[in-house]
């Protein structure tokens, strides 16, 4: 790929407002620091789950990354993280 | 700055988020899937963004947690690295992305060139947790 890498994340207001809106106590608060290394591992996480799914489709010689891929390598997903 | 009270239990605001995620892990997986000549369904983009969604909630209680239990309120950076304790690679990747994030703090602060490392590079997404994904179809 001969273009400039164009780098897709969340955004960081997602992030925090992601994880903000699961705290249970109101006086939580999610540090600046924090809410960029959760974007990366929102990222890894995504990336880990379409990967994973693309190279079950090719174990099992499909073109398309199907659901059933998915849902396959789902149980291992969530263990690692 | 830190993030807190914002009217999150709205339905239309969850609504929002939920969509906000799966544009985002439609481009990932576009992107993912175009670097490997394969397209993903619709249903899978959408399976995925639902389980990212629903995997927030879960590390938000745990950071919160963490956090509480180190007698903090504001949930911070080791509270993150803690997160990805699971498994090594993730663990050490997170490590990486932690003193990367702090370098170019200090950087900009030297108003100096920022050094990047070199992360984005074609083979990125294999490059993360190397060890991960490579085992599956093997």
């Amino acid at each position: 790929m001969a273009e400039k890498e164009e780098e897709v994340c969340f955004k960081k207001e997602t992030v925090s407002k992601l994880l903000c809106s699961s705290f249970k106590e109101d006086k939580t608060r999610l540090g600046s620091d924090a809410t960029l290394l959760m974007r990366e591992m929102l990222k890894v996480f995504v990336q880990e789950a379409a990967l994973r799914s693309l190279k079950q489709a090719e174990s099992e010689d499909c073109n398309r990354i199907e659901i059933e891929h998915f849902e396959k390598i789902l149980p291992q997903l969530l263990l690692d993280f | 700055p830190e993030t807190a009270g914002w009217e999150e239990t709205s339905p239309l605001n969850q609504k929002r988020l939920k969509a906000a995620v799966h544009y985002t892990v439609g481009r990932l997986c576009q992107k993912i899937g175009e670097e490997h000549r394969r397209e993903f369904s619709r249903q899978t983009i959408a399976a995925i963004a639902e389980t990212t969604f629903r995997e927030c909630d879960i590390f938000a209680q745990d950071l919160e947690a963490f956090a509480r239990h180190a007698k903090r309120s504001t949930v911070s950076a080791e509270d993150v690295k803690l997160l990805a304790r699971r498994s090594s690679a993730l663990s050490n990747h997170i490590q990486n992305k932690s003193e990367e994030l702090a370098q170019e703090q200090r950087d900009s602060r030297k108003k100096s060139t920022v050094k990047r490392k070199s992360r984005d590079t074609e083979e990125e997404t294999s490059d993360f947790l190397p060890n991960m994904h490579r085992k599956i179809g093997a």
